[in-house]
């Protein structure tokens, strides 16, 4: 059975796949059907959602156009989700990668430095680091990274640590290749597939940490994030709650879509991994 | 209190007796006060210092001014706008080097100690004009304060002093603190500044952080039959979304200081029991300000700054931003302001069209993106309105072609980055007028501030007629020279724009109808409360 086949076989792995395709298409299509600012004033405030065709879920306090900043805000939500996930999962192979098959001090001072940031709660780590720095996108992806890499790298490390034994390994060695020659173009690539598999996890963790921020006033405030946006709605909750409850309903679509779809993937390889 | 006034209002505060014989039509108080009780207030934050005397600001006033008084409080229709409180008169000589305060008989602090002129002397002497916020600038002058019996203090000053300055910084300015607790060690440092000892009607009990104030009555308190109430608790709600779910719930009895959500008034106000309240604030206007960065040479341009002012839609600040509880200002001295306001000033109608004009003038014409040039808006983050209103400067310099990038800093960020740094282009600042524009206003715009003064003119801003109006007025001691002073002076600042004044709020109070006597002067919700009462 070819894996395509067997991932659309499952349910919930094609459910995520096309909630993921619906939010990349919203990201990509949000600057045609929405050209211009998203957080222009658009028309009178407080606009229930379904009054008017023009302005389909309605309009903030400020009277700006919710659907707007509802594509715009996905733009945000991915960007950030894909960039800090990317940016974790080279960091956490390449410090992985290095202390597995370095071994010794080496891997002995990465691995405390990994163990160090394992202890401190990563959102806590991503707080204090966008409020010292001050927030703008770049920022958040970074301080997100910077709580997500241990994973990957554990992972990578393990993973090498029982590669580098192999006798592929040994005959490079013999051949004269360079010790990091060999780490990243031999070893590395045949200790990637179990990181990727973290990846979905990760990705789904950085769209609700990048939220969080938001949430709390810690994300670029000339972009449309959906925690802002919910956070803006909290003052009226009680008034306008649709004005946290689309961009939460937006939130947990896409988190439970990119683990759908990860966790589709990761069982349609591991099949394979089991079967060859 | 009730022998020195004889205002419908004062005699509604403070006589039981009186307010049993006379049958006014009152907003539904007509009900003798009953004693006993504990009012359960809303705070959304929690000053560390408490001492009134050192930190004059709303915030330490919420909680202090029922245990640390002032010398008078602000009143709707007593003389000059003033109630007495621990002075009984106050009298400025015709030179304008001294002000004799004449002082309550029998009070006593709360560690029972007696109250005498040497409290007063101390408190100015040592607090007020070397520590105080505001202080600093009014009490300048101050040289001594002299102290011929226990009950009278003389002020003295070095330079001639307004005493019309004098009298209308007496509510805010002039709480005073137990010399015998404070004469020894630092006075920054000293316990009582965390649980403070006063005159007033309640007594500080205790504070847990992050759960609750405690005030308790204050059994020896000169006011008779006053305090009504036996306990004041205030919760702490820092969530703006749970004082109003608090007061649902019957948990509190009042949210002051817009505690409950503008947005939310509208609903609240047909809950059954409870009363939204607009009125006891007009002694605590603040002003929605663009504070603009001299420095940047755009911005230096009176074209660009008369652009700006034309940008902003006022009557949709107003309408959306505060749902039209605000009004929307013309200058730098509020419309509500009895004695100052002067209508008589260049205004600037919301014209894109025209704003558009003023910058091509000027010579920033639109780039091939339809921008002009770019700058960094910085909201201030202590309220809501300020960040929408932050939020909706942007959109409106989009308009006109000025790419205006936000900047969000939490207070203290904030605060370093304008006031100190002044890294900023445009800020959005909500400074207080305190009831007379030499305490808090001038500040704004007066030229050669050190930096780091917070809430002062720290973009960069030197105009000398503005200046030499502003040095004028502060010598000048007739009073309505002092004031057609002051009305050259907002004309001076409507017509050169050192800063944009948009609007002027102040807040709403969300109460249980058990609660008496509210909102019964101007500044009630940071005054004693000494006759506020609770059916039980």
């Amino acid at each position: 059975m070819n894996p395509l086949r067997r991932f659309l076989g499952t349910p919930e792995a094609v459910a995520g796949a096309i909630i993921l395709i619906a939010l990349f298409a919203m990201a990509l299509t949000a600057p045609l059907i929405f050209p211009g600012d998203p957080q222009a004033i658009a028309g009178p405030a407080l606009l229930p959602p379904f009054q008017d065709w023009l302005l389909p879920l309605g309009t903030d306090r400020l009277g700006r156009d919710v659907t707007a900043e509802l594509f715009h805000g996905a733009r945000t939500s991915l960007a950030v989700g894909l960039a800090a996930a990317a940016a974790a999962l080279v960091i956490g192979a390449v410090v992985g990668t290095l202390a597995g098959f370095a071994g010794g001090l080496v891997d002995e001072v990465l691995m405390r430095v990994t163990d160090a940031f394992q202890t401190v709660p990563s959102f806590l780590l991503a707080l204090a680091f966008v409020s010292i720095v001050g927030p703008s996108l770049g920022v958040v992806v970074a301080a997100i990274a910077l709580g997500a890499w241990t994973g990957p790298a554990r992972v990578a490390r393990a993973e090498v640590l029982s590669i580098r034994e192999r006798d592929f390994v040994a005959s490079a060695r013999v051949i004269g290749m360079h010790p990091l020659e060999i780490a990243f173009r031999e070893v590395l690539p045949n200790a990637l597939p179990p990181v990727l598999a973290l990846s979905s996890v990760i990705v789904a963790a950085a769209i609700l940490t990048e939220a969080a921020l938001s949430f709390l006033g810690l994300g670029d405030p000339n972009r449309v994030t959906w925690g802002g946006m919910i956070a803006e709605g909290r003052a009226v909750l009680r008034t306008a709650p649709f004005l946290s409850i689309v961009p939460g309903i937006a939130l947990v679509l896409t988190v439970l879509g990119v683990y759908l779809a990860g966790e589709g993937v990761v069982e349609t390889t591991a099949v394979r991994r089991s079967l060859s | 209190m009730s022998e020195f006034t004889i205002s419908r209002r004062t005699v509604l505060a403070g006589s039981a007796f009186l307010l049993a014989s006379t049958a006014l039509p009152t907003i539904g108080l007509a009900q003798t006060p009953k004693k006993g009780g504990r009012l359960v207030v809303a705070a959304d934050s929690e000053p560390r210092n408490l001492n009134p005397a050192i930190v004059a600001s709303n915030g330490v006033f919420f909680i202090s001014s029922k245990v640390v008084e002032t010398l008078a409080e602000a009143s709707f229709d007593g003389k000059d706008g003033l109630d007495p409180r621990l002075a009984l008169s106050w009298e400025g000589a015709a030179d304008g080097l001294s002000v004799t305060f004449k002082l309550r008989q029998g009070v006593n602090w709360h560690d029972g100690k007696p109250f005498t002129s040497a409290d007063v002397a101390f408190s100015a002497l040592q607090i007020w004009k070397p520590l105080q916020n505001l202080g600093r600038t009014v009490f300048k002058d101050l040289e001594a304060v002299d102290t011929p019996d226990e009950l009278t203090a003389v002020f003295k000053f070095a330079k001639p002093t307004p005493f019309q300055l004098i009298r209308n910084a007496l509510p805010a300015l002039s709480s005073v603190v137990p010399k015998h607790v404070y004469e020894s060690g630092k006075i920054e440092e000293n316990p009582a500044n965390n649980a403070p000892i006063g005159t007033g009607p309640f007594k500080f009990a205790e504070h847990k952080p992050g759960e609750y104030y405690r005030l308790e009555k204050n059994a020896d308190y000169w006011g008779k039959d006053q305090p009504y109430l036996d306990e004041i608790i205030y919760q702490v709600l820092p969530d703006r979304t749970s004082a109003a779910s608090a007061l649902e719930a019957e948990e509190i009895q009042l949210a002051a200081f817009s505690a409950v959500p503008l947005a939310d008034l509208d609903r609240i106000s047909k809950v059954p029991g409870l009363k939204v309240i607009t009125k006891g604030y007009e002694g605590l206007t603040y002003q929605l300000v663009v504070e603009l960065n001299h420095r940047r040479k755009e911005l230096a341009d009176l074209k660009v700054r008369k652009a700006i002012a034309h940008a902003i839609d006022k009557d949709f600040v107003v309408k959306t931003v505060f749902l039209g509880y605000a009004a929307t200002a013309t200058g730098p001295v509020p419309k509500n302001d009895p004695q100052f306001y002067t209508a008589d000033v260049p205004t600037y109608a919301f014209d894109v069209a025209k704003a558009n004009a003023l910058l091509d003038e000027a010579g920033y014409r639109r780039s091939d993106d339809g921008k002009r040039f770019s700058l960094k808006l910085l909201p201030a983050p202590y309220f809501n309105e300020t960040k929408q209103f932050g939020d909706y400067l942007r959109q409106a310099l989009a308009a006109i072609g000025i790419d205006a990038q936000l900047v969000n800093n939490d207070s203290a960020a904030h605060i370093k980055a304008v006031y100190t740094d002044h890294a900023f282009d445009l800020a959005v600042g909500p400074p207080v007028f305190r009831g007379d524009p030499a305490i808090s206003t001038t500040i704004l715009v007066q030229s050669g501030i050190p930096d780091g003064v917070p809430f002062s003119n720290q973009g960069g801003y030197k105009n000398d007629e503005l200046d030499a109006l502003i040095a004028k007025a502060s010598e000048t001691l007739d009073t309505a020279a002092r004031t057609e002073l002051y009305k050259a002076f907002q004309k001076k600042v409507a017509e050169d724009l050192p800063l944009i004044n948009v609007a002027e709020w102040s807040f709403i109070s969300v109460v249980r109808d058990t609660v008496g006597n509210i909102a019964n002067n101007p500044r009630w919700a940071v005054s004693n409360w000494a006759d506020t009462w609770m059916e039980a």
